[in-house]
C-alpha cells in the first residue's frame, strides 16, 4: 500500500481516538448529568500543566497520571458541591456557572504559568516501521490507549453494578432513590470521574500540543461538536461524532490549513444542530 | 398491636398546591391498611409524603413509633421502609434479573426461588430489558422487588394496575405471607376486589380529606363503591 | 426623563473633572460599551448568553476599517457607509440566532457554545487572512473621522454613540417587545402557548445586539486607527460578559458602568496587582451564584426615586383578527407515541358545538397528552386534527394558538417577574398586535371589554405594580386563566382550572367559566378529576382510558356505564 495513504489512515485514526478520549469526560457529565461543564477544556489543561511540571522535576512521565487525577478529582469534588448540586440536568444554568470556573482556572495558570507556550518532550521519541511507513511511537501508543480506555469505560458502564446504578439514577431518579441509591453521591462521584477523564486527556497530549493556558478552549469545543454530531446519551454516538469531526477536521486540515479544518467543523456543527439536532445516533 | 407505621394529620403538596388535608392513620404489624379513593384525590400524593418525596407542611410521621420528617427517600429505605411507585415501576433501561439485584449484595437469584414459582413469567424474561414488558408485567416485576426487600413496612402504589386476576391473587398470597411474617403494609388501590382480599383497614379520602374508615368488619361497601366510582 | 437627563449631563460634564487621558480611555471603552448593552439585553432581558459578542464589534470595525482605507480621499462617503456596516452586523447576528435557535427543545446552551465557536474562528480567519486584515498585526494606517483631531473629541463621538445606542435600548426595553423578551427569559413554553413565535423573538433580540456592537465597531477603527484580531476575539467576548455580569445584566445602564469601571480599572490595575484579574473571575462566579443584580443592583433604590410613577389612561384594543366564528375541534383517529410508550391510541373527538364538555379518566389515560396534541407541542404518529377545516397537525406551538386555541394549564403557569399588568398584556396583544405595533410603548395601555369585566369580577387584577409571583397560589390560577381568556379564543382548553382552589374561589371560577362560554360562543373543554365539579359544568363528558375514548354521555350515562365502573373500581376476570 502508498505509504502515504497509510500514514493519512493512522492519521485520522488518531486524532479520531484522541478526539474520543477528549470528548469523553464531556460526554459523562453532559449526556448522563445534562451538566454543560465549559470548565472542560481547563481540566485538560490542569492534565497537560501536571505534565509539563512532573517533567521540569524530572520524574518519570507516568507520575503526571496520579498528579492530573488527584488536581481534577478535587477540584471537581468542590466545583460539585458548591456550583453544581442545584443545577442537574440545566445546561444553559451550569454552563454560566462554569465559565466563571474555567476563567478563574485559566486565570489561575496564567498567574503561575505566564501566557507563553511551554512545551512537553514526548516521554516515547523516535519512529516506527508500521505498515510499511515510518510513524511515531507515541501516537500510536496513544491510539492504543484510547482505543482501549474507552472500550474498557463502555464494558465497564455496561456490566457491573455501579454502571448500572448510574444508568438507574439518570433514566429513573425517583425509583433510584426509592430503592436506597443515594443519587446525589453518584451523581458527584460521575462529575468528578468527569473532570478526571478529562485531566487523563491532558497527560496524554500534553507533549503534542502547545501548552498555555488558554489551550482549554478548543478542546471544550470540539468535545461540545462531537456530541452534537454523534448524539448524547450513547457511546456509538460519541464515535460516530469523534469518527466524523476527527475525520473531516483531519482530511480537510491537511488538504488546505487549520484553519479551513476548523471552518468546515463549524459548518457541519451547525449543520446538524439546524437538519438533524438529535445527532446521529438519537438517543430516546 | 404496635403501629409500625402512622401518620398523624398530615397535609402537603406539591410547590404551592395543598393536595392531601389532615390526614391520619396507621399499619400495625402484620396489617395492610388500605387506601382507596378516585384519581387525583391525593392517594398517590399520600405515599410520597410518607416516604418523604415531598416534605410535610403539617403533621408527622412515626416509624416504630420515631419521627422520620426531614429524612430523604434513602434513608426512610434504610430504617426499613420498601417503595414500589405507580408511575414508571421499573428501570426500563435494565435487564429483568439487574432490576431485581440491584441493590442486593450479590446476583444471586435464589431469594426470588417462591416468587418465580407464582410468576414464572418474570424468569422466562431475567435477561430481557425491563422496558419491553408489558404494564402487568412491569408492576409484578416491582412488587417482587418490592417485597423481596424483606423490609418491616411496605409501601405500594397501585400493585395491581394493568395485572391479570391470576397474578392478583397470586400477589393477594404473597402478602398473606409476609403478613403472617409480621410486615405492615400500605396499599393503594382501585381495585375493590383485590383491596377486599387484602385489607385490615381501610382508609378512603376524598378531595385531600379522609372520608371514611374502618376494619373490614366495620366498613360500609356501599359508601366505598360510591366514593371510587365517577 | 429624569433619569436620562441626568446621565446625558453627566456624561458632558466628566472629561472636565477627569482630565484629558481618563476621557480618552472613557472614549474607549464607551465604545465597547455599546456591545455591553447588546449583551446585556440578550442575557438580562432574553434569557440567553452569546460567548462571541466581539464578533460583531471586530467585524463591524474591520469592515469601517476596510471602507475608510479604501475611501481615503473621501472620508464623507466613508461616513455614509458607516451605519450600513452596522446594520449588515445586526442582520449576520439575525441569521446566526434564526439558524440556531430553531432547534427543538432547549437551544440556550448550544447557542453560547456556537456563538464562542464563531468568535474564535473569526480571530483565525482575522490572524490568517494577511493579505485583507493585516494578519496578526491587524489594519494599519486607518484615517480619522475628518474634523475631529482633539483627543476629547474621541470622548465626544463615543458617548454620542453609546447614548444613541442607550436610547435604543431603552425605547425598547419599554415596549411590548422588552415584555415579550423578559416574558421569554421567565417561561418560554407559555408564551409560546399565547401565539408567540419565542425563535424570531430571540433572533430580532440577538440582531439588535448585534447591530449595537456594530455602532461601537465602526467608530472604533478610524478612531483607533488600528484594528487587530484582539478586537474580534474570545479575549474581548469574555470581558464582555464579565463586565455585563459585574455591573449589572437586568438593567439599562448596568452594563455601561459595569464596562467602564471593571474594563478601565482593569487596564490599570492589571500590572500592579498581579492576581486582580484571579481576583475579578471569583467576583464573577460570585455574581453569577448569589447576586444577579450586580453593581447596578446597589444603585436600584435611586433609581427608583428618579423613575417617578405617572398613571396614564387605558387604550382601547384593536380588534381581534382571530375573530371569526368559532370552529369545531375534530381528533380523528389520532395516535402519538414516545418511544415504545403510546401515549393516544386512535383517539376520535369530535367537539362541534357550542358548550362546556369535561374529559375525566384515570391516571395516565392521555387527558392533557390530549391537549398537548392539540396545542402542537406534541407529533402525531397517525391521525387528524382538525380546527373546522385546517389541519393542524404538525404546526407549531405558537401557530396553533393564532388559530384560536386558548390554554389553561395543568399548574398554573405565569410570568412570575412580570407585573399582573404585563401578564394580561401579554395575553391581550396575542393575535392582536402587528409585529411593528410590538415597538409602541402605548401597547402596555391597551384594554378590551372582556378585560374590564374580569378586572370587574377580581379586583386583585386592577393593581398594576404587583408582580405575578407575589400573587396566592389561586389568584395565580385565576391570572392565568384570565389570560387564556383575554385571547378571546376559539376553543378554550382548561386544564384542571379549579385545582387548589378554596371553595369559595372554585364557585366564582365555575362562575367565570359559564360567563366565557356564552362570551366565546365556542367550545370549551375542562379537564377535571373532581366529580362535583363536572356535574355543575358538562354538557356532556368523555371518559378517556388508555389513551382512547371509553365512553361519552351525559353524567349519569357515564355514570351508569359498566366499562367507565370497571375502570375506576376494577373487578374480577
Amino acid at each position: 500500500m502508498d505509504p502515504l495513504i497509510v500514514t493519512q489512515a493512522i492519521n485520522v485514526l488518531y486524532a479520531v481516538s484522541t478526539l474520543a478520549v477528549l470528548a469523553l469526560g464531556l460526554a459523562v457529565i453532559f449526556g448522563l448529568l445534562g451538566v454543560l461543564n465549559i470548565a472542560h477544556g481547563e481540566f485538560v489543561m490542569i492534565g497537560a500543566y501536571c505534565a509539563y511540571l512532573i517533567q521540569s522535576w524530572e520524574w518519570p512521565y507516568l507520575v503526571a497520571l496520579p498528579l492530573a487525577l488527584a488536581i481534577c478529582g478535587v477540584i471537581g469534588w468542590a466545583v460539585e458541591w458548591i456550583m453544581i448540586r442545584p443545577l442537574y440536568r440545566r445546561p444553559f444554568d451550569t454552563l454560566v456557572a462554569t465559565w466563571g470556573l474555567s476563567l478563574l482556572l485559566r486565570k489561575i495558570a496564567e498567574g503561575i504559568f505566564g501566557l507563553g507556550f511551554r512545551s512537553v518532550a514526548i516521554p516515547l521519541p523516535g519512529t516506527v516501521d508500521f505498515l510499511g511507513t515510518e510513524y511515531p511511537i507515541y501516537r500510536l501508543v496513544l491510539i492504543a490507549i484510547s482505543l482501549a480506555l474507552v472500550a474498557g469505560l463502555v464494558i465497564w458502564y455496561g456490566s457491573s453494578r455501579t454502571g448500572s446504578r448510574i444508568r438507574a439514577m439518570v433514566s429513573n431518579p425517583e425509583l433510584a432513590q426509592a430503592q436506597g441509591i443515594s443519587v446525589r453521591q453518584l451523581a458527584a462521584g460521575t462529575f468528578v470521574a468527569g473532570t478526571c477523564l478529562a485531566g487523563l486527556g491532558g497527560v496524554m497530549i500534553a507533549p503534542l500540543a502547545p501548552v498555555q493556558p488558554f489551550m482549554g478552549l478548543d478542546y471544550v469545543l470540539r468535545a461540545f461538536f462531537v456530541l452534537i454530531v454523534g448524539g448524547l446519551g450513547s457511546v456509538l454516538g460519541l464515535f460516530s461524532g469523534a469518527a466524523v469531526i476527527g475525520g473531516f477536521d483531519s482530511v480537510i486540515s491537511a488538504a488546505t490549513t487549520t484553519t479551513d479544518g476548523y471552518f468546515a467543523v463549524l459548518v457541519l456543527a451547525i449543520l446538524f444542530l439546524w437538519l438533524r439536532p438529535r445527532g446521529i445516533i438519537a438517543h430516546s | 398491636m404496635s403501629a409500625c407505621l402512622a401518620f398523624e394529620n398530615l397535609t402537603g403538596g406539591y410547590g404551592s398546591t395543598t393536595i392531601v388535608r389532615d390526614l391520619s392513620g396507621a399499619a400495625a404489624t402484620g396489617e395492610v391498611l388500605c387506601v382507596l379513593g378516585r384519581n387525583g384525590v391525593g392517594k398517590s400524593t399520600l405515599l410520597k409524603l410518607l416516604f418523604g418525596y415531598l416534605p410535610c407542611r403539617a403533621g408527622r410521621v412515626l416509624l416504630h413509633g420515631k419521627p422520620v420528617d426531614g429524612l430523604d427517600p434513602a434513608a426512610r429505605r434504610r430504617l426499613g421502609m420498601t417503595f414500589c411507585p405507580q408511575e414508571r415501576p421499573v428501570f426500563d433501561d435494565l435487564s429483568v434479573r439487574d432490576n431485581l439485584t440491584l441493590m442486593r449484595i450479590n446476583r444471586h437469584l435464589s431469594p426470588f426461588r417462591s416468587y418465580f414459582a407464582r410468576f414464572p413469567i418474570l424468569e422466562r424474561r431475567l435477561t430481557q430489558q425491563a422496558g419491553t414488558l408489558s404494564g402487568g408485567e412491569k408492576k409484578i416485576l416491582s412488587f417482587v422487588r418490592g417485597l423481596a426487600e424483606d423490609q418491616p413496612v411496605v409501601l405500594l402504589d397501585e400493585p395491581s394496575e394493568g395485572v391479570q386476576w391470576e397474578n392478583i391473587l397470586h400477589m393477594d398470597a404473597c402478602i398473606a405471607a409476609k403478613k403472617a411474617a409480621g410486615a405492615a403494609f400500605i396499599v393503594v388501590e382501585q381495585n375493590l376486589a383485590f383491596a377486599e382480599r387484602i385489607a385490615d383497614r381501610y382508609l378512603v379520602v376524598d378531595q385531600g380529606r379522609a372520608i371514611l374508615e374502618g376494619t373490614r368488619s366495620t366498613i360500609d361497601r356501599e359508601r366505598v363503591l360510591a366514593y371510587m366510582h365517577v | 426623563m429624569r433619569t436620562a437627563s441626568l446621565v446625558v449631563l453627566v456624561a458632558i460634564l466628566l472629561p472636565l473633572g477627569l482630565g484629558q487621558f481618563w476621557a480618552y480611555q472613557l472614549g474607549v471603552y464607551a465604545l465597547y460599551a455599546t456591545a455591553a448593552v447588546g449583551l446585556g439585553l440578550c442575557w438580562g432581558q432574553g434569557g440567553f448568553l452569546p460567548l462571541g459578542q466581539a464578533l460583531f464589534f471586530g467585524l463591524a470595525a474591520y469592515l469601517s476599517g476596510l471602507a475608510f482605507i479604501a475611501l481615503r480621499g473621501v472620508p464623507a462617503i466613508a461616513m455614509v457607509v458607516m451605519p450600513f456596516i452596522a446594520i449588515v452586523s445586526g442582520v449576520l447576528a439575525y441569521a446566526i440566532g434564526f439558524v440556531v435557535f430553531r432547534r427543538p427543545g432547549e437551544s440556550g446552551a448550544y447557542f453560547s457554545m456556537i456563538t464562542l465557536a464563531l468568535s474564535l474562528l473569526a480571530f483565525q480567519i482575522a490572524t490568517s487572512w494577511n493579505s485583507v486584515t493585516g494578519g496578526f498585526n491587524g489594519l494599519k494606517g486607518i484615517p480619522g473621522l475628518p474634523g475631529l483631531d482633539d483627543i476629547s473629541d474621541v470622548y465626544y463621538v463615543s458617548v454620542a454613540a453609546l447614548l444613541a445606542v442607550l436610547a435604543l435600548a431603552g425605547w425598547l426595553f419599554n415596549a411590548p417587545i422588552g415584555v415579550l423578551w423578559r416574558a421569554l427569559a421567565q417561561n418560554e413554553r407559555r408564551l409560546q402557548l399565547f401565539g408567540y413565535d419565542t425563535n424570531q423573538l430571540k433572533s430580532v433580540a440577538f440582531g439588535v445586539s448585534g447591530l449595537m456592537a456594530g455602532i461601537g465597531g465602526v467608530i472604533y477603527a478610524p478612531q483607533q486607527a488600528i484594528v487587530t484580531p484582539q478586537v474580534v476575539g474570545f479575549g474581548l467576548s469574555a470581558d464582555l460578559v464579565i463586565w455585563v455580569a459585574v455591573g449589572g445584566r437586568r438593567s439599562l445602564l448596568g452594563p455601561v458602568v459595569g464596562t467602564l469601571l471593571v474594563g478601565s480599572l482593569t487596564s490599570q490595575l492589571r500590572d500592579s496587582l498581579p492576581f486582580w484579574e484571579v481576583l475579578m473571575a471569583v467576583f464573577f462566579i460570585a455574581i453569577v451564584l448569589a447576586f444577579p443584580q450586580g453593581v447596578a443592583g446597589l444603585a436600584e433604590p435611586l433609581a427608583r426615586l428618579l423613575r417617578g410613577q405617572r398613571v396614564r389612561p387605558p387604550i382601547l384594543a384593536a380588534k381581534n383578527p382571530t375573530d371569526k366564528p368559532p370552529t369545531r375541534l375534530t381528533l380523528d383517529g389520532v395516535g402519538v407515541r414516545i418511544g415504545e410508550v403510546t401515549i393516544l391510541d386512535r383517539l376520535s373527538l369530535d367537539f362541534d358545538q357550542a358548550g362546556i364538555f369535561c374529559v375525566i379518566g384515570p391516571n395516565g389515560a392521555g387527558k392533557t397528552s390530549m391537549f398537548n396534541v392539540v396545542s402542537g407541542e406534541l407529533a402525531t404518529a397517525s391521525g387528524r386534527i382538525g380546527l373546522g377545516e385546517t389541519c393542524v397537525n404538525g404546526l407549531a406551538p405558537h401557530r396553533v394558538t393564532r388559530l384560536g386555541v386558548g390554554r389553561k394549564l395543568q399548574i398554573p403557569s405565569v410570568f412570575p417577574g412580570l407585573t399582573i399588568a404585563d401578564n394580561l398584556a401579554i395575553a391581550l396583544w396575542s393575535g392582536r398586535a402587528a409585529r411593528l405595533q410590538l415597538l409602541d410603548p402605548r401597547l402596555r395601555r391597551w384594554t378590551s371589554p372582556v378585560l374590564e369585566e374580569l378586572k370587574g369580577r377580581y379586583s386583585f387584577l386592577v393593581s398594576d405594580a404587583r408582580k405575578a409571583a407575589e400573587l396566592s397560589h389561586g389568584e395565580q390560577q385565576i391570572l392565568e386563566l384570565a389570560m387564556a381568556l383575554l385571547t378571546e379564543p376559539r376553543i378554550l382548553l382548561l386544564d384542571e382550572p379549579c385545582a387548589g382552589l378554596s371553595p369559595d374561589e372554585t364557585s366564582a371560577v365555575i362562575d367565570l367559566i359559564r360567563w366565557a362560554a356564552r362570551r366565546l360562543g365556542g367550545a370549551t373543554i375542562v379537564i377535571e378529576h373532581d366529580m362535583s365539579l363536572v356535574k355543575e359544568l358538562a354538557e356532556l363528558v368523555y371518559v378517556l382510558h388508555n389513551g382512547t375514548l371509553l365512553a361519552k354521555g351525559s353524567v349519569a350515562a357515564v355514570q351508569a356505564d359498566p366499562a367507565v365502573r370497571a375502570v375506576y373500581v376494577g373487578g374480577e376476570k
